[in-house]
C-alpha cells in the first residue's frame, strides 16, 4: 500500500513540468509498446540493459527516476534473486558449464543457458514496467482520457479505466477507517489462523458492502447526468502533435532501422552472441 | 485523583502537509458529558480517535486513566474508551444482531457466558432486545444505529465516545440515541459525542469543546458556548433557534433566557403570568 | 397554473420492497418551492427517484399511475432523455460527482459532455451556472479538493448547467457540517428567488421554512398533506407523531398553548416570525 500511494497517487508527479510530460500522450504511448515489443524480440542481456539505461536516462529527465527505480527495486530484484541461481542449475536447455558449486557435499553444477536467461527475464520485464511507468506518470489524466477518445475506445471503457485511478485513493481512506471502526471493537492483529480469517472478513465484508452501495449511488448519479445518452460524447480535452512529438517518433524510426539491420546482421543477440535458442529448436 | 483522561499539547500530522491537531490540552473528568461541536476538518474526529489510541500523537501526551497512550496496547485502551463509527456500514459485517453484538466482547477474551450476558444487557441498554436475530442490514437507519452504539457497550467501557449520532438520522432516530446518551449519563458514564445538531448538544450537553483549525478555541458549560456570539461566529456555527429567538428579543429589551424549548416554555409562561407548566421534566 | 410535475394516482413497488408509494397525486407548479418531509423510510428518495424515470428504468419494480415531467411520460422516456428536463441532487457530496473530472470546471460539464453537446456550448453553460452556485474563481481545482459544502454546490452547478425545468434535491444538506448547510441553503434562497422549479426533500425543516411555498407530508408511502408550508408546519402534534420534528418557535408556540394556555393566535414557523409574534405578546 505504501509503495502504490507514493509511486502511483503522488498528483504533484502527474503536472511536473519536464521535456518528457510536454510530449503528447501518443509518442510515449507508442514509446512504451515499441521497447516493450523490442526487449521480447532480441535476446541480448546486454543489449535489454542499453534499453532500460534509455528509458531511466527519460526517467531522470523527467524527475521521476527515483519513483521507478523503487519499483524496479520491488519486483525485478527478487526475480534476479530468485531466477538467477534456479535457471543456473535446472533450465532444460543448460549445456555450457561455468563452475561447479559446492554446497553442503552436494555438488550443483552451473550453466551459462540458464544465468543468461535468469539474467534477461528480470530485464525485459523491467523495461516494460519502467516504460509503462515513464508514460503513466508524465501523463496527466486528462490526456490519458483524450488518448483513449482518439483510439475511438467505447465510453465505457475510457470511463472504467479513469474511474480506477481516482478512485484508489478514496478505496485505502475507506479502509483505513474500516480497520480503525473494527481496531476500536477489540480486532486482533496478531491472533490463530481461525480468529484471522474472522478479523478477515471483519474488514473485507464491511468494505464490500459501502463499497456497492457507493457504486449504486454513483451509477443512479450517471444516469442522472445522461450517461447512458445514445450520442457521442464530447472529449473536454485536447491533445496535439508538435515538433517534439515529430522528433521523438523519428528518434523512434532511425532506432528501429539500426535494430533491424543489426537483427539481420547477427540475429536475435547482437552484443553477447547467445545461441541456445537454436538449441531449443 | 486525577482525571479520567488527560491530553497535554497535543499535535498531530496526517502528512507533511496535513497538520490536523496544533496544541490540543483537554482534561475530562469521570462522568461528563461532553459535546465536540467545529466545522469539517477542524480536528473533532482527530481528537477522538486520540482518546482510544486508534491516533498516537506526533508531539505531546494523552492520558488515559493515567495511562500513556503511545505505550498502552491498544487493546487495553479500547476496553476503557468505546468509540462509536459515525457510519455503520464501516463495521456491521455479521448476518445477526447478536453477533454484531458479541464481536467486541469475544475479542476481549470473555467466556461465551459472560459474552452472552454482555449482549443481552447491551441490546437491552439500547432497546434492541426484539431483534437479537435480524440481520443487520434489515434494520431501519436508527436501529442500525443503535446497534452499533450496543457493540461498543456490550464491552464495558468506562468511557464512550460518539461520532456524530444524529448524522442521518430523523426526529424519531435522534430522539432515541439522546434518550439513551442521557440514560447512560445518569449512569455515571463519562460520555463525548461529536455533532452538528446544536439542537442535541442544547439538550444533552453539560460541557460543549468548540473546534476549528486543530485547536479548541471554546471550552465550557454549554450554555455559556451557545451564547457566546462572538465565539460561535468564528467557529461559524449557528446557535439553536430558541436562543437566537431569545436573543433577538433581549436585543428588544424583553428579558428572557432560554437553550431549549423546554426551558423557554418556562421563561415565557413566566413573562406572560401564567401558571407554571403542568410538565415535570 | 401550470404543472411541471405531475404524479397521477401513482403507486410504486421496488422488486424487493412492496408498496413504497401509494396512491401519490399531486403537481409541482412551475415556479415553485415544494419541501417534502417525513421519517426516514416514509419514500421521500423514491419520490426523487420517480422524477427522472430512474424509477422503473433503472430500479426495476411494478408501477400504476403516472409520472409526467416536462409534458414527458417518465415510463415512455429514458433518464437520459429527462436529465435535460430533471436535475437530481443527492445526499452525499462525493459519490455523486462523476469521478473522472479533473477540475471543477470540467466535473460541471460532464452531463453536457455526456449528452454531446458541442465544446463552445458546454463552455458557456458551465461558467454561467458556476457564477450562479458561488465557486468562481475555483474552476481549475480539483473536485476532491473541496469542502463538503462546495462540493454540494458544485453538484448543485453539474445540474444547473443542464438547464432543467426542475431541480429534485434528495437531502442535500443532510451530511454536510453547518458552513456547508449555511452556503447550499443560500444558493436555494437565491434559485427560490428566481423562480427556479425545486422540490426540496429535508430533514432541515427550520431552514426550509424560509424557501417552501408549499410542503407535501410524506408517511408510509402516503401523502399526509400538501399545503401552504405555515399550515403543514403549525400541525405541531401530528408531526411530532409520525416523527418529523417542527421548527423549534413552532413547537415552543404550540407548547404554550397547550400546556400553560396561552395562545398566539397563529404559529410562528421561521424566526423573524417568531421574534415579531413575541416581541408584540411578551411586551404588553
Amino acid at each position: 500500500m505504501g509503495v502504490v500511494r507514493r509511486v502511483l497517487l503522488d498528483k504533484r508527479v502527474l503536472t511536473g513540468d519536464s521535456i518528457i510530460h510536454r510530449l503528447d500522450p501518443r509518442p510515449k504511448f507508442f514509446f512504451f509498446l515499441w521497447i516493450s515489443v523490442l526487449a521480447y524480440v532480441f535476446y541480448d542481456y546486454v543489449l535489454t540493459a542499453l534499453f532500460l539505461l534509455v528509458i531511466l536516462a527519460l526517467a531522470a529527465a523527467a524527475g521521476i527516476l527515483r519513483r521507478i527505480l523503487l519499483v524496479l527495486a520491488v519486483i525485478v530484484l527478487p526475480g534476479f534473486a530468485f531466477a538467477i541461481p534456479i535457471l543456473s542449475v535446472l533450465f532444460p536447455w543448460n549445456e555450457t558449464l561455468m563452475f561447479k558449486l559446492h554446497i553442503l557435499g552436494f555438488e550443483l553444477p552451473l550453466y551459462y543457458e540458464g544465468f543468461t536467461w535468469g539474467l534477461s527475464w528480470p530485464l525485459k520485464i523491467a523495461v516494460c514496467v519502467s516504460s509503462a511507468l515513464l508514460f503513466y506518470l508524465t501523463t496527466e489524466p486528462g490526456e490519458l482520457i483524450a488518448l483513449l477518445f482518439k483510439l475511438r475506445l467505447p465510453y465505457k471503457f475510457i470511463y472504467m479505466v479513469t474511474i480506477t485511478l481516482q478512485l484508489i485513493p478514496l478505496l485505502l481512506d475507506e479502509i483505513q477507517t474500516i480497520y480503525q471502526a473494527q481496531l476500536s471493537r477489540g480486532l486482533r492483529t496478531k491472533a490463530n489462523p481461525v480468529k484471522r480469517i474472522w478479523n478477515f472478513l471483519a474488514l473485507v465484508i464491511p468494505l464490500t458492502l459501502s463499497s456497492l452501495m457507493k457504486v449504486q449511488t454513483r451509477a443512479i448519479a450517471l444516469e442522472s447526468r445522461g450517461f447512458s445518452a445514445p450520442v457521442r460524447k464530447t472529449c473536454l480535452y485536447d491533445i496535439r502533435l508538435r515538433a517534439g512529438d515529430h522528433l521523438f517518433f523519428s528518434a523512434m524510426i532511425a532506432v528501429t532501422l539500426l535494430l533491424a539491420y543489426l537483427y539481420l546482421l547477427y540475429g536475435f543477440s547482437p552484443i553477447v552472441h547467445l545461441k541456445f535458442y537454436y538449441v531449443a529448436g | 485523583m486525577r482525571p479520567l483522561i488527560e491530553a497535554e499539547e497535543v499535535w498531530f500530522s496526517y502528512s507533511e502537509e496535513v497538520t490536523a491537531l496544533r496544541g490540543v490540552s483537554l482534561e475530562v473528568e469521570r462522568g461528563e458529558m461532553i459535546a465536540i461541536i467545529g466545522q469539517n476538518g477542524g480536528g473533532k474526529t482527530t481528537l477522538a480517535k486520540h482518546l482510544n489510541g486508534l491516533l498516537k500523537p506526533t508531539r505531546g501526551v494523552v492520558r488515559v486513566r493515567g495511562l500513556d497512550t503511545k505505550e498502552t496496547p491498544l487493546e487495553e485502551l479500547t476496553s476503557i474508551v468505546g468509540y462509536v463509527f459515525q457510519n455503520p456500514a464501516h463495521q456491521i459485517f455479521t448476518s445477526r444482531v447478536y453477533d454484531e453484538v458479541a464481536y467486541g466482547p469475544t475479542n476481549q477474551g470473555l467466556s461465551k457466558e459472560e459474552v452472552d450476558a454482555r449482549v443481552e444487557k447491551a441490546l437491552a441498554m439500547v432497546g434492541l432486545e426484539a431483534y437479537r436475530d435480524v440481520h443487520p442490514y434489515d434494520l431501519d437507519y436508527g436501529r442500525m444505529k443503535l446497534l452499533t452504539i450496543a457493540s461498543i457497550l456490550s464491552m464495558e467501557p468506562e468511557v464512550l465516545l460518539l461520532d456524530e449520532p444524529t448524522s442521518g438520522q430523523d426526529h424519531r432516530g435522534i430522539r432515541a440515541v439522546a434518550e439513551l446518551i442521557s440514560r447512560l449519563g445518569r449512569e455515571g458514564k463519562t460520555i463525548l459525542f461529536i455533532t452538528h445538531s446544536m439542537r442535541f448538544v442544547a439538550e444533552l450537553a453539560e460541557r460543549t469543546l468548540v473546534m476549528a483549525e486543530g485547536l479548541i478555541i471554546g471550552d465550557g458549560p454549554t450554555r455559556e458556548i451557545l451564547t457566546d456570539l462572538e465565539l460561535l461566529r468564528r467557529a461559524a456555527i449557528k446557535p439553536p433557534q430558541i436562543a437566537e429567538l431569545c436573543l433577538r428579543l433581549r436585543r428588544r429589551g424583553i428579558d428572557v433566557d432560554a437553550l431549549t424549548i423546554g426551558e423557554a416554555v418556562d421563561a415565557f409562561s413566566r413573562r406572560l403570568g401564567a401558571d407554571a407548566p403542568r410538565r415535570a421534566s | 397554473m401550470e404543472a411541471v410535475v405531475s404524479f397521477e394516482e401513482f403507486s410504486y413497488s421496488y422488486p424487493t420492497r412492496e408498496d413504497v408509494l401509494v396512491d401519490i397525486d399531486f403537481q409541482v407548479h412551475r415556479g415553485e418551492v415544494l419541501g417534502v418531509i417525513g421519517p426516514n423510510g416514509a419514500g421521500k428518495s423514491t419520490l426523487c427517484r420517480c422524477l427522472n424515470g430512474l424509477i422503473p428504468h433503472f430500479y426495476g419494480g411494478r408501477i400504476r399511475g403516472k409520472v409526467i415531467v416536462a409534458g414527458l411520460d417518465t415510463q415512455e422516456h429514458s433518464t437520459a432523455e429527462l436529465s435535460m428536463k430533471v436535475g437530481l441532487l443527492f445526499q452525499d457530496p462525493i459519490e455523486q460527482l462523476s469521478g473522472v473530472a479533473l477540475t471543477v470546471e470540467e466535473e460541471v460539464g460532464f452531463g453536457l459532455s455526456m449528452l454531446g453537446y458541442p465544446k463552445e456550448v458546454i463552455g458557456e453553460r458551465v461558467a454561467e451556472a458556476i457564477e450562479r452556485v458561488g465557486l468562481k474563481g475555483l474552476e481549475g481545482r480539483s473536485p476532491y479538493e473541496l469542502s463538503g459544502g462546495q462540493q454540494q454546490r458544485l453538484a448543485l452547478a453539474t445540474v444547473l448547467a443542464m438547464r432543467p425545468e426542475v431541480i429534485a434535491l434528495d437531502e442535500p444538506t443532510a451530511l454536510l457540517d453547518p458552513i456547508g448547510k449555511y452556503e447550499v441553503f443560500g444558493v436555494l434562497r437565491e434559485l427560490a428567488s428566481e423562480g427556479s422549479t425545486l422540490m426540496v426533500v429535508e430533514h432541515e425543516i427550520e431552514e426550509l421554512a424560509y424557501i417552501a411555498d408549499r410542503i407535501l407530508l410524506l408517511h408510509g408511502g402516503r401523502i399526509l398533506s400538501i399545503d401552504e408550508s405555515k399550515r403543514v408546519l403549525s400541525e405541531v402534534s401530528r408531526l411530532k407523531e409520525i416523527g418529523v420534528d417542527p421548527p423549534s418557535v413552532t413547537e415552543l408556540t404550540y407548547l404554550l398553548e397547550r400546556e400553560v394556555g396561552v395562545a398566539l393566535g397563529e404559529y410562528p414557523t421561521t424566526l423573524p416570525e417568531a421574534v415579531r409574534l413575541y416581541g408584540e405578546v411578551l411586551r404588553s
